[in-house]
């Protein structure tokens, strides 16, 4: 695999006085599935925009294949990019915005050929005639990736892709899209700011915020070991409990208990993150607490969400999230609020945050 | 009760106003132009006599005069022509810059709207004049040409048709900026972006993108340009020459020259008829090619 087929090489840009990236770097490689992920004003959107050709960036280069197309207007570029609006065009019928970007270099046959080919492959070929507006919102979406894939493009930019369509439809968008990207290896960078669709897209994604890029991982290392506090909490449901050294183990005043961590730490305070799946719940009748990697408390709030059931269990000072698979099919299984109970994890589920 | 009584007053007001200032005096201006002229005041005679019993007394000798006298109808012609020229010329300063006005940031948008509309605020008469300042023999414009040497005496800029049609691109410019500009405010930018994403340069976006997606605003600024100019009067009486003959003049001086009511009357009519026809079937086929195109 080309692991340098799009570098992204010290991109600065700024409005105004407002920083809106800061000195990014970052490897793409061929037929990759790349996530920009980060909330509103992260700037992945512009550095997406900055890909697209449609800003310049202050400072940095942008090399595709090996070409710098740091200067190259949009036009220019052999890549193409899908609006989170779809910005199809409302006096052009189906067929003719499919059609809009190859008119011009292919004679009339071969732009019906490749239309057909192209509205086969996303089964749109029964809206060709129809008008834009007779479209509904997953047709538009189709008919905005048509319009780009028809052109062959060696990067495709996906600007919130499912954004506009409704859950039930974007679950399906989503394994759509990860089927057809994985078939025609194009590579894929697209932006959002939704963490489920960054994780189930991604090949590999990086967490934007405030201009810079805090973590650039696959999904499951970014979720399973991520770096920062930040990245934590976003990614995911987290309980971040603070601990600090006390002899030869480490306390956590909010809890009240001792940790047990399988690797030295540099700083003598930090904080570990759990995550609530990683915690085993079980009645306080089964199991004697023990001093280390457990603990008990009181259920304060319960959801049942079917495949899971999330709890809320208060210890002493601190509120810590559980989830617990519903393995056993009888409803009484679950426990009730109110209750007393022991929660149990692994010390490897233990994760430091170091910054 | 009352408020179903307001409801239709309110609903029928558009047609009132319509019936009071637009068919009643089309009606008698029709009624003038079929009646026979004498010297008098006014210039002709009653269309019902009830001398020795009731007799209609009408003539379309009016219309045949000047339908058979190319005089009228050349002048009609000339306008047709400055109208569309003029409008041509509107439309191509107009359109980048209410483009330009539709797609800058917030503020400089309002103060570029403020600056298309200022000139409303002084007389219209005033800004025809002051281009025949700026364009006579010692005006302004002679004199900076002789200074930088481009010409060694002063050229005839006033008195011509060149000159009717600086002054009218100049007045009704903001008439066809505002809807122009009402309309591309409207305008979707990533419509553009995409087009240029897909290896359309600027010039190819224009023609593919911006221009068939504006047509509903041109369509409504041309027409707020051309009709008004047809019938222009004052512009080419102040700043025209001998030259061409325009349907405003000759209508003026048939009415108050000639005093040939019937005739005047006769001529404006027409002139409205052959104006508005037209217009209103291009609207209608207009209107339901739009309506197939969705935009």
């Amino acid at each position: 695999m080309d692991n340098n087929f799009l570098l992204i090489e010290n991109i600065s840009k700024s409005f105004g006085d407002n920083k809106v990236l800061e000195n990014i770097n970052l490897n793409i490689s061929k037929s990759e599935f790349f996530g920009l992920l980060g909330s509103s004003g992260s700037g992945k959107t512009t550095l997406l925009r900055i890909l697209g050709g449609f800003e310049k960036p202050d400072t940095g280069r942008v090399i595709l294949d090996g070409m710098d197309i740091t200067n190259l207007e949009p036009f220019e570029r052999p890549l193409n990019y899908m609006f989170q609006s779809y910005a199809l065009f409302p006096h052009l019928n189906v067929f003719n915005n499919l059609a809009f970007g190859i008119k011009e270099n292919f004679t009339q046959k071969e732009i019906e050929i490749n239309v057909r080919n192209i509205a086969e492959l996303l089964s749109i070929e029964h809206l060709l005639n129809r008008r834009i507006k007779q479209l509904s919102g997953g047709e538009q979406q189709r008919v905005a990736l048509g319009r780009c894939l028809i052109k062959k493009p060696k990067l495709l930019l996906l600007d919130e892709p499912l954004a506009a369509l409704d859950k039930k439809l974007r679950s399906k968008t989503q394994l759509e899209l990860t089927t057809l990207q994985k078939k025609l290896k194009i590579t894929f960078v697209f932006v959002t700011h939704d963490q489920e669709e960054a994780m189930s897209l991604s090949d590999r994604m990086a967490i934007m915020k405030n201009g810079l890029i805090l973590e650039c991982s696959s999904p499951e290392e970014i979720y399973e070991n991520p770096k920062s506090l930040y990245t934590a909490n976003f990614i995911g449901i987290a309980n971040i409990i603070e601990i600090y050294k006390k002899d030869e183990n480490f306390y956590s005043d909010d809890l009240g208990i001792n940790f047990k961590l399988n690797k030295e730490l540099k700083n003598t305070k930090t904080n570990i993150l759990l995550r609530p799946e990683k915690i085993k719940i079980q009645s306080i009748n089964n199991l004697k607490t023990s001093s280390f990697n457990s603990f008990s408390g009181e259920i304060l709030e319960k959801s049942y969400l079917g495949s899971f059931t999330r709890y809320e269990i208060k210890i002493k000072n601190m509120i810590i999230s559980v989830l617990d698979q519903n393995f056993n099919s009888n409803s009484n299984y679950n426990f009730p609020k109110g209750e007393k109970v022991i929660c149990t994890w692994e010390s490897e589920s233990i994760k430091v945050l170091e910054d | 009760m009352k408020n179903k009584l307001f409801e239709k007053y309110f609903v029928f007001s558009p047609y009132f106003w319509l019936v009071l200032f637009f068919f009643i005096p089309l009606a008698i201006i029709f009624k003038i132009s079929i009646s026979v002229s004498e010297w008098g005041m006014p210039p002709y005679q009653d269309i019902f006599l009830f001398d020795n019993g009731f007799k209609i007394n009408t003539t379309f000798e009016n219309y045949v005069y000047i339908f058979s006298d190319y005089y009228y109808i050349g002048s009609f012609v000339n306008s047709l022509i400055l109208a569309l020229i003029s409008t041509f010329f509107c439309l191509l300063i107009g359109f980048p810059l209410a483009f330009y006005i539709a797609t800058s940031n917030i503020r400089l948008r309002n103060i570029l709207l403020v600056l298309v509309v200022i000139p409303f605020w002084s007389s219209f008469l005033l800004r025809v004049y002051a281009w025949k300042i700026i364009l006579q023999n010692n005006g302004i414009l002679n004199v900076i040409l002789l200074n930088l040497g481009i010409t060694s005496e002063p050229l005839q800029l006033l008195y011509n048709q060149y000159a009717v049609i600086i002054g009218i691109v100049y007045t009704y410019l903001p008439l066809m900026i505002l809807p122009l500009y009402g309309y591309l405010n409207k305008f979707d930018l990533n419509l553009i972006e995409a087009s240029k994403d897909l290896g359309l340069n600027r010039f190819k976006t224009f023609f593919k993108v911006i221009l068939p997606l504006s047509v509903p605003g041109i369509v409504a600024g041309s027409l707020l340009v051309f009709i008004p100019v047809v019938g222009e009067f004052i512009i080419p009486e102040m700043l025209g020459g001998s030259d061409r003959l325009y349907y405003g003049k000759i209508l003026w001086e048939e009415f108050f020259v000639n005093r040939n009511w019937p005739g005047a009357s006769a001529l404006a009519f027409s002139g409205i008829i052959i104006l508005v026809l037209p217009i209103v079937i291009f609207q209608i086929l207009y209107s339901r090619w739009s309506e197939k195109n969705e935009i």
